[in-house]
């Protein structure tokens, strides 16, 4: 008897004793994932949560998920998170999950970030229920978060959440001064690279109102452009440079770039409109929390 | 091989092609502006965008170019005279790897200062020297001119697999350690120039002091201790010299494989074997290769740059395989 | 040896002469010895792997588990997790040993193995490229496969012609691995993070949830090469001596390079499409199976079945030293390999080079 249908019984049958007594909306749903539809009953327990997003949303509603991935700027979990999580256990990084290491949580459920490989899919859904959000990094936001929130049986509280963070954007849209160009770069030792503007950043930012630079807008097949030549600078220049690094110590990354004399010739150098801001947050992940982060850091910045 | 060109000939071609290429470097680039505002600049125009990046950035890096491109091309002249092997190369050997895995060891443990970097990779490059020398002495010089490059390969390998680990470790500097995977003269800091400069100054005394030495070596061990020279004491000399000028140039642009095998290469074309003339010419064929590099690597994908590294290993690996499809491999 | 009948054969000490029939096979005593104890080691290791974990089970319950008896839980760790990876390793390592143990004797150079004549890199590029840069509906393992081959039928149509000394064709193998490897290079320093991580195992090779669909490719590839290796062993053997040699006892020497290259490349096509770049193991393998056998041979089933050995301890190395944090099985063989092999290299060797 495989583990899966055994579990599954057991919640078909928890689902029919509570369907006498809770509300529907505990009760079976079928979401769209990017390995096809997914059927899902009952209030998942043990949930595992790989990847940054997928550990978003799970915090987010109030779900204390058993295990989740090193993240990718490190080895442990991302920083805006850690609080949060409190102890969870590691099954992992994300270039290699640990797959015995997940067994071991005998999880009832598993949300996993859209780029899942289907090899690893194959394997995870065996064990339990896997959650792939289809799309990739350009998807909106919300949609990957509300599928989260489907597959934790929490549609209602996710849809809460977002419409926080639309009626905080809206707000601060208001205060904030029209018609602001603004970029988001990281640095390499070679270089500076700019981040798309279609990412989950770049969808807030332009809630806020907050146009994006020319080239960052012309990145719409890959996250980010590449390594772009000194010369070429002032491409990034805007009126607010965002410089994310990944450590939240962003001072390094900021003074590796003010050697240069490219960087201090920008306009937005000149005019003291740099600012760091944590990567982790800014380039890889999304979810209700790393968007309260980017707002706070959004209005400390244009509004100091 | 008999020579073909006398050697003030040929170091005339090299230094008019090395001021040809200089110029290039000057005017041409990733940036928007064109070659004539370029020109333009250089003679003296106001144009401020355009004398920024000329004068701040091109020049900068065509200085650049050239420092880490004499010491390559030296030290690959170098490494083959002591090996007599037309096919070793310090990026082949794991000269190259040892450094740049020195450094990024040195960074895994803290260390960040640009000098402090330096000395690391010249010490790394002198543990793959050191190699170098081992596996020559055992098998026997002029045994089996692939025994050595295979050594190198899985040296080389061996290094990159530890660099993998260390970066699974510590994923935070990733992007700084993947400059050090393969090399860039691209944004470096501006004062790479002044601490690089005594490296080479170093590098190439160390040089001129065991050429005459090399040359006798090459008519074998007795003819050498014959006139009045230490096979022993030139080999360790030789391999010296290498390691500071391999461990300079990684330390100021990153590992740059294949410059040390093109330019010998051109050189013995040019003007025969004998270390004594190939030296002098191969300070002013390795910059030149190496501004090629970096030129092609500006103009391929505008508005980015490639790494130089990744041009110098397209064009240097045709040439190895066609140094070795030469019938019978020249003898040095 | 017991003679049923007069004959004039006599099989040379130290050998066993088999007999099926009208045909005889020759048999190295000690070879078989040591092909039999790697065979019941490698059964003793695989079971004790399979066993170990931080779930601990006894290995006579691991092998139920593996039959489907017992605990539902440890019945899917053993069959869905533990048992694919393992058997991925064992038909790799085969494979890649004995790739190893024919290219070695090919180039006459021990250290001649398919990593260093750029064969992995190929299938690395060829595997990146359709991660990062170019959408393809084909799985990496077929772009892999189809890496590998290019990368050899290169390295084979550039070093040809003109007295093809096993050299040139290391030395052209190598200058194909160094343009795959910048390419690769390339395209890792322009794709962004996510990509580059999903593009990590077939830079490093690992073992990690692989597809079976190669791996059982891998298995009816290896079924079919490795007899075939050892019916080219005969023949393999005299080559080791220079070609007039060969020649004269009648080798047909052009056509056993090809076929010998054709197979080594086969073999390491479908074990890296599976695993990744591992090259250290073709290195390693022969040269254990060499030192076990302790004769001038080419012993292919041993090492194989070094080849298998080393693997999954490797495997199980990576799995089990920073748990649980997987460290990719080609990193332990490269940091382990690396000494072993500068070792090899500087230690007073036998007068022949294989």
């Amino acid at each position: 008897m495989s583990i899966r249908s055994h579990l599954q019984r057991t919640a078909a049958a928890i689902a029919a004793s509570l369907l006498l007594t809770l509300p529907l909306h505990a009760s079976e749903r079928t979401l769209d994932s990017a390995y096809g539809p997914l059927t899902l009953s009952g209030t998942p327990q043990r949930v595992v949560a790989l990847g940054d997003s997928a550990l978003d949303a799970a915090l987010s509603l109030g779900v204390q998920p058993v295990g989740t991935l090193a993240s990718r700027g490190g080895d442990d979990v991302p920083d805006y998170l850690k609080a949060k999580a409190g102890k969870i256990t590691l099954v992992g990084s994300v270039r290699e999950p640990n797959l015995e290491a997940i067994l071991r949580l005998q999880p009832d459920l598993v949300l996993a970030s859209n780029d899942l490989p289907r090899e690893l899919y194959a394997k995870l859904s065996l064990m339990a229920p896997t959650v792939v959000p289809k799309g990739n990094s350009f998807q909106n936001w919300r949609d990957t978060y509300l599928t989260y929130a489907q597959a934790l049986g929490k549609s209602e509280e996710g849809q809460q959440r977002i419409a926080e963070i639309d009626a905080r954007s809206a707000q601060l849209r208001q205060r904030l001064p029209q018609g602001q160009q603004v970029s988001v770069v990281r640095w390499n030792p070679q270089g500076p690279v700019i981040m798309s503007s279609h990412l989950f950043v770049g969808q807030l930012l332009a809630d806020l109102g907050l146009q994006a630079n020319e080239l960052a807008a012309a990145q719409a097949q890959k996250p980010h452009s590449d390594v772009l030549s000194l010369e070429n600078l002032s491409r990034i220049n805007a009126d607010w440079i965002f410089l994310a690094t990944l450590n939240p110590d962003g001072r390094k990354a900021l003074e590796d770039a003010r050697k240069q004399t490219a960087f201090t010739r920008l306009k937005a150098v000149a005019d003291e409109r740099v600012v760091t801001v944590d990567g982790q947050i800014w380039s890889s992940s999304s979810g209700y929390l790393a968007a309260q982060q980017v707002l706070d850091d959004v209005e400390k910045a244009l509004l100091d | 091989m008999p020579a073909r060109l006398s050697v003030p000939q040929a170091m005339g071609m090299a230094a008019l092609c090395l001021a040809l290429l200089c110029l290039a470097s000057l005017l041409l680039g990733a940036g928007d502006i064109g070659i004539l505002p370029s020109l333009q600049a250089l003679l003296g125009s106001s144009d401020d965008d355009a004398r920024f990046i000329v004068f701040e950035l091109r020049w900068v890096r065509t200085e650049l170019a050239v420092l880490v491109g004499v010491a390559l091309g030296a030290a690959g002249v170098l490494l083959q005279a002591v090996t007599r092997n037309p096919l070793a190369e310090p990026g082949l050997l794991g000269v190259s790897a040892g450094a740049s895995f020195a450094v990024v060891l040195a960074i895994n443990l803290g260390a960040s200062a640009a000098s402090l970097h330096l000395g690391v990779a010249m010490l790394g490059a002198l543990v793959g020297c050191v190699l170098v020398l081992l596996v020559t002495r055992m098998r026997g010089v002029g045994d089996d001119p692939v025994r050595l490059v295979l050594a190198g390969a899985a040296f080389s390998g061996m290094l990159g697999a530890l660099s993998s680990l260390l970066l699974l470790w510590d994923q935070r500097t990733a992007d700084e350690m993947r400059f050090w995977v393969i090399g860039a003269l691209a944004g470096r800091p501006l004062d790479t120039l002044e601490w690089s400069l005594p490296g080479l100054i170093g590098g190439l005394s160390m040089a001129l002091l065991v050429v005459r030495p090399l040359a006798a070596l090459a008519l074998g061990e007795r003819v050498a201790s014959g006139l009045g020279h230490h096979p022993q004491l030139t080999r360790l000399g030789t391999l010296l010299a290498v390691a500071i000028l391999v461990g300079t140039a990684t330390a100021a642009a990153g590992p740059i494989a294949f410059i040390g095998l093109i330019v010998p290469y051109i050189a013995r074309r040019l003007v025969g074997s004998d270390i004594r003339r190939t030296l002098g010419l191969s300070m002013l064929l390795g910059p030149s290769v190496l501004l090629l590099a970096d030129v092609i690597s500006r103009l391929l994908v505008r508005p980015y740059e490639l790494p130089v590294g990744v041009v110098a290993a397209f064009v240097g690996a045709p040439i190895l395989i066609a140094v070795v499809r030469q019938h019978r491999l020249p003898t040095l | 040896m017991n003679r049923t009948a007069p004959h004039p054969l006599l099989a040379p000490s130290g050998h066993h002469l088999l007999r099926l029939g009208r045909y005889s096979l020759l048999l190295h005593r000690r070879s078989m010895a040591i092909a039999l104890i790697l065979g019941l080691l490698l059964i003793a290791v695989a079971t004790a792997i399979l066993a170990a974990g931080d779930d601990t089970l006894t290995p006579w319950k691991a092998l139920q588990a593996a039959l489907g008896q017992g605990d539902a839980l440890q019945v899917f760790l053993i069959q869905e997790l533990r048992l694919p990876r393992l058997i991925a390793g064992l038909l790799s390592g085969a494979a890649l040993g004995a790739a190893g143990c024919l290219l070695q004797t090919l180039a006459r150079n021990r250290l001649a193995t398919p990593g260093v004549i750029g064969i992995d890199n190929g299938a690395t590029a060829f595997a990146v490229a359709s991660i990062v840069a170019v959408p393809t509906s084909l799985a990496p393992s077929a772009l892999a496969l189809s890496g590998a081959a290019t990368a050899a039928v290169l390295t084979f149509a550039l070093a040809a012609g003109g007295g093809a000394r096993g050299y040139r064709f290391i030395v052209v193998g190598i200058a194909i691995g160094a343009l795959f490897g910048a390419l690769t290079n390339l395209m890792l320093a322009r794709s962004d993070m996510d990509a580059a991580n999903a593009a990590y195992p077939w830079t490093v090779g690992s073992l990690n949830a692989r597809p079976a669909d190669s791996v059982l490719l891998l298995g009816i590839g290896l079924a079919a090469g490795l007899p075939l290796a050892k019916l080219l062993a005969n023949a393999l053997s005299l080559m080791r001596f220079s070609d007039s040699v060969a020649i004269g006892l009648g080798v047909r020497l052009q056509r056993m390079r090809l076929l010998t290259l054709a197979l080594c490349v086969w073999l390491t096509a479908l074990a890296v499409a599976v695993v990744g770049p591992v090259g250290l193991i073709a290195l390693a393998a022969p040269e254990m199976a060499r030192h076990l056998c302790n004769r001038h041979g080419v012993p292919v089933f041993n090492a194989a079945l070094s080849g298998a050995l080393m693997m999954i301890l490797a495997d199980w190395l990576g799995r089990t030293l920073l748990a649980p944090i997987e460290i990719p099985v080609g990193i332990i063989t490269s940091v382990v390999g690396g000494p072993y092999l500068l070792w090899i290299l500087l230690r007073q060797a036998p007068r022949s080079s294989t």
